[in-house]
């Protein structure tokens, strides 16, 4: 046996009587009626039952969103779950080299003892402020970095997730447009014996092209701006990401080190209690579908109203500006859903988050049943447009003359470093700062600092007049979340 | 103590609360990574239960349309093979099964991805004389043609097979100078040996029963068969491996991390005298030399039948499962061992894979194990092992209901039978196996040749039914190529898997298992990592650079290429 197996080992070997000592006395607090202390600090006091959920003919989507409005933005606390003593920030459930020194550290996590924490202006389920931002690293294997050195990690700003529901909805339908059209230039190329080559476009975006061979291999090297497996991931900066779920999973470990047991439970870790802090099956599936149910029926952000006519004005000239300089060729001002009906799980999830396969019957929630999502304009065939202002597609957005917007050292799940989705700018307008690292204090910079694939309509904004500048600014601020 | 009063009252979805169910009763060694135990009866030793998940498996060779049985007399008691590749380009894993007295059949996979098995019985164009009295198979590609061919082992004259492609073959004996023998032959192995054009074959053999005594101390001496230099591929000049000691599996491996093979022959004591299990030194342009009690090689004799390799603790240094009668074997390089001296020591007891009687049922006489071969069946990252039982014919000091395994790892490092649970636990008496994933589903199958008795094709489904399959942990499919090289699919290669800090590593190999090969998609389960970074080491000791894949998908790497290629399925 290598010594760094003895290593491992030694502090589990240790411990065990103490273990369970302590999981007993944490089971038994836990037992206690939460009615009989109204002052509980405890987040987790009611058990949510997916499967009684999601056989639920009455099931109010408002009601389920109030719970996970609660989960959102509680404030855990050990007995919790809060805490990762064992266990790293990673995605993939990884063991910690040493137990770590303080139960918070700013990088490394945790860095929240909340979602809301982060998640709050100018409403619960909003942006962060610089104050806010945090650190993005794999964290395999430098889990105790205290360095700000981006070597390290890469820092961001807190984006908002106001209409997530929508994005991820429009992204599930471009995987599955993406998808059906690989598998008609598959069976095309087997049939016709030669191979053949396509464009993929989905809702009037581009993502490169395929060639398939008769014996059904695919030559993914020239897909542009999404994963070689057509998945369309739409969250996180980088758009990594492909749910709101999977997210929400990521997210409870590292941040407040609340290990959701469809990631780190005993079928993927071997342990109920992979963190170590003594509390087993800290978060169920049932209680990470009504988090996905806040997020994904916060409300889309909208524009100001009630505006003086000269900023009306301007804002007008400022949008058909935003469009004729080329901003709108990513920052598309809609893209059009068809289907309201978020079902949770995600269908293109893989397992570590809940997948349909995994459930008996799959939640799902009727957005169109929501007066915001009723208020949104349709098209003619009867599909809401999303008004975004985004395209879902990762570009490259800096370069050596404008670096700025490509500041890490780090890729990130595959993304190079200067490469990042196109930011939703429905929000824009009350969400400063701005950029990947929340370091920019005024449209205007953030505009300025559009380098790589932007660069011609950033010489285009940086070529208008002061007055047309000023009226694309006037427009941005009028996209706001709504309080 | 039951997890009631442990977890919080949360309601959780079926399957998670299925698998909570399972482990109630357990919490105090789940929460130390242990697997779970529950006594089976009171005044029974407790029986442990699987923490990672089991998978099902449905048996579907009948309405596979696979009407398939190994059988003849005492020296079809061994053997019983099949060998697992695609012989019509589809990339979906045909079967080539070994009949004993009975022909051996050639079934095109004809299986809807991720549906119910499906195969179609087709004539292989070889004459139907030469598919007699065939014990076991291997794929290859051993003339470098992009088409696998076959070597086909049988009492009396081996056979090269030469693909033609759509599932046809033609014997190239004569024209690869290729004496096919008269031997008793159960046991093959083969590589690209370092600057070689085509493969070296070694050939195992068991009783000589010409030889006065047979078959008590009558081995047969074993063969390789080197091709001569040049472009012509000739093998008519066979090295004798003496002695031979009765041979019933054979893997060219590297066991020492040096980049040159060694090959490992396991050996069945039943018949020989003096003899042992062994390692032959196999270094490029000498004579194969075996290793000695002098070079540290210890003796070691068992009922070898089936070699399965893997490099569980990834050190470099693969462990070897060797099945026998009795317990199997789990070989690890010991303290005293290093590159240089390969003493090894059994650790099968302590990672619970001696698997030494059947699990099941009250037949408490010893188990006798055949193939033997490490496959992540649940996709769960960790490697679960599986081994083919069944009594030689009626020996009545071993027990004549003797179950498959299937032990699958477990977080802590140990393993835990399933084969019941899954169930694989058929009453038949197993023989040569192969697991692949034959509906190309994410999910490996697992065939089952049995001696006097229906061949197993066992559908996984997941955590799922045959109606309704559920998949598992992530997985990924990964086929290695060098084009405009010999050695097309890189045997000799070595493939890592790394998904977060944790790394998977499988070689290519041809050969080990009991009579059965493979060849096709590697087969990685990747837990809940949705992406991992595949880099390859090719057979002449030339890193690739980290591949970035996605999971639960099939990747293609050729050498040199920038990106993976997918292949899609349908």
């Amino acid at each position: 046996m290598s010594a760094s197996r003895l290593r491992r080992l030694a502090p589990r070997a240790a411990g065990p009587a103490l273990a369970v000592l302590t999981l007993a006395l944490a089971s038994g607090a836990r037992a206690e009626d939460p009615a009989a202390r109204p002052w509980d600090e405890r987040v987790l006091t009611e058990a949510i039952d997916y499967d009684a959920l999601a056989s639920d003919p009455s099931l109010s989507v408002e009601a389920l969103s109030e719970k996970g409005r609660h989960l959102f933005e509680g404030r855990f606390i050990e007995a919790d779950g809060a805490g990762r003593p064992e266990a790293t920030q990673a995605i993939v459930p990884t063991k910690r080299r040493r137990a770590a020194s303080h139960m918070f550290l700013r990088l490394s996590g945790l860095d929240a003892n909340s979602c809301q924490s982060c998640h709050a202006m100018p409403v619960s389920g909003g942006a962060g402020d610089f104050t806010a931002n945090v650190f993005v690293s794999e964290g395999f294997e430098s889990a105790d970095f205290d360095t700000t050195d981006p070597q390290f990690s890469n820092e961001r700003g807190t984006t908002h997730l106001m209409g997530a529901g929508l994005i991820e909805l429009l992204a599930r339908e471009m995987t599955a447009d993406l998808r059906a059209q690989r598998h008609d230039v598959v069976t095309e190329a087997r049939k016709s014996g030669a191979a053949v080559t396509r464009k993929l476009e989905t809702k009037g975006v581009s993502f490169g092209e395929i060639t398939a061979e008769p014996d059904g291999r695919v030559d993914v090297s020239k897909l542009d701006g999404i994963d070689s497996d057509l998945t369309l991931r739409p969250f996180g900066q980088k758009g990594v990401f492909g749910s709101l779920r999977q997210f929400s999973v990521n997210a409870l470990n590292q941040h407040s080190g609340i290990q959701p047991v469809e990631r780190f439970g005993a079928a993927w870790t071997g342990t109920n209690d992979f963190d170590g802090d003594a509390i087993a099956d800290e978060l169920s599936v049932g209680q990470v579908s009504a988090l996905v149910a806040f997020q994904a029926t916060l409300p889309a952000p909208g524009r100001k109203t009630d505006l003086p006519e000269v900023w009306s004005t301007a804002a007008a000239r400022g949008e058909t500006l935003f469009s004729d300089i080329g901003c709108a060729t990513c920052h598309r001002p809609s893209l059009p859903l068809d289907s309201l009906i978020f079902q949770d799980p995600n269908p293109f999830e893989t397992a570590g988050t809940l997948r349909p396969e995994d459930v008996a019957t799959p939640l799902k929630l009727d957005l169109a049943t929501l007066d915001w999502v009723k208020a949104l304009p349709k098209d003619d065939q009867g599909r809401t447009l999303v008004p975004l202002f985004g395209d879902l597609k990762r570009h490259r957005i800096a370069d050596a003359a404008r670096e700025t917007l490509g500041n890490e050292l780090l890729s990130q799940r595959f993304v190079a470093r200067d490469v990042f989705i196109t930011a939703e700018l429905w929000g824009v307008g009350n969400t400063a700062p701005y950029g990947h690292r929340g370091d920019l204090t005024t449209l205007h910079d953030v505009i300025d600092a559009h380098g790589g694939e932007a660069t011609e309509a950033r010489k285009a904004y940086s070529a208008l007049g002061e007055d047309d500048r000023q009226s694309i600014i006037a427009f941005l601020r009028t996209l706001e979340i709504g309080k | 103590m039951t997890l009631s009063t442990t977890s919080r009252p949360h309601g959780t979805a079926s399957r998670f609360r299925g698998l909570s169910l399972a482990l109630a009763g357990s919490l105090l060694l789940t929460t130390l990574g242990t697997p779970a135990a529950v006594a089976a009866g009171s005044d029974e030793a407790p029986r442990r239960t699987s923490i990672t998940p089991v998978p099902h498996f449905v048996e579907e060779g009948e309405s596979a349309g696979i009407a398939h049985r190994y059988e003849g007399p005492w020296e079809f008691f061994v053997g019983g093979g099949v060998a697992i590749f695609d012989c019509d380009g589809d990339r979906r894993p045909d079967l080539f099964m070994a009949g004993g007295s009975n022909p051996a059949d050639l079934y095109r996979n004809q299986s809807p991805t991720g549906g119910a098995l499906t195969f179609e019985k087709v004539d292989s164009g070889v004459e139907a004389s030469r598919l007699d009295k065939v014990l076991g198979a291997y794929p290859i590609d051993f003339d470098n043609d992009g088409v696998m061919d076959l070597v086909v082992l049988r009492l009396g004259e081996n056979l090269l097979l030469r693909g033609k492609g759509a599932c046809r073959f033609e014997v190239a004996n004569r024209a690869l100078g290729f004496e096919g023998g008269r031997e008793w032959s159960t046991a093959f192995s083969a590589l690209w040996e370092p600057g070689a054009t085509y493969p070296t074959l070694a050939v195992g053999n068991y009783v000589d029963r010409s030889a006065p005594g047979s078959p008590w101390g009558t081995c047969h001496d074993n063969f390789l068969f080197r091709p001569s230099g040049g472009e012509h591929q000739d093998y008519s000049e066979p090295f004798r491996l003496s002695p031979g000691y009765c041979a019933l599996s054979m893997l060219f491996t590297d066991w020492n991390r040096s980049g040159e093979p060694a090959l490992r022959i396991s050996n069945d004591r039943q018949y020989y005298r003096g003899g042992e299990e062994q390692l032959w030194a196999v270094s490029p342009g000498r004579p194969p030399r075996p290793y000695r009690r002098s070079d540290g090689w210890r003796h070691l004799k068992i009922w070898g039948m089936g070699i399965a390799s893997i490099d569980l603790n990834v050190d470099g240094f693969p462990e070897y499962a060797l099945t026998s009668m009795g317990d199997t074997k789990l070989q690890t390089l010991d303290d005293e061992g290093d590159e240089t001296v390969p003493v090894y020591t059994d650790i099968a007891f302590e990672k619970g894979v001696t698997a030494h009687r059947p699990y099941a049922g009250d037949d408490l006489r010893p188990s006798t194990g055949w193939h033997s071969e490490f496959q992540d069946v649940n996709n769960d990252g960790l490697w679960d092992l599986f081994i083919a039982k069944g009594n030689v014919e009626a020996m009545p000091d071993f027990a004549a209901y003797d179950p498959d395994n299937l032990l699958l790892g477990q977080w802590d490092e140990t393993f835990v039978e399933t084969g019941d649970t899954s169930g694989i636990a058929l009453n038949r008496r197993g023989r040569g196996a192969g697991i692949a994933d034959l509906n190309m589903d994410g999910l490996p199958d697992l065939v089952v040749v049995n001696r006097s008795g229906p061949a197993s094709v066992f559908r996984n489904v997941g955590g799922g039914s045959g109606d309704a399959p559920r998949p598992l942990g992530n997985w990924l499919g990964v086929e290695i190529r060098q084009p405009g090289k010999p050695n097309l699919f890189g045997v000799g290669a070595k493939v890592s898997v790394k998904i977060g800090n944790r790394t998977i590593v499988r070689d290519v190999q041809i050969g080990g298992g009991h009579a059965s090969g493979q060849a096709g998609f590697l087969h990685f389960g990747l837990g809940v990592s949705e992406r991992a970074q595949v880099r390859v080491r090719w057979p002449d000791g030339n890193w690739s650079h980290g591949y970035r894949v996605f999971a639960n998908q099939h990747v293609i790497i050729e050498r040199d290429a920038e990106n993976a290629a997918l292949w899609m399925a349908d």
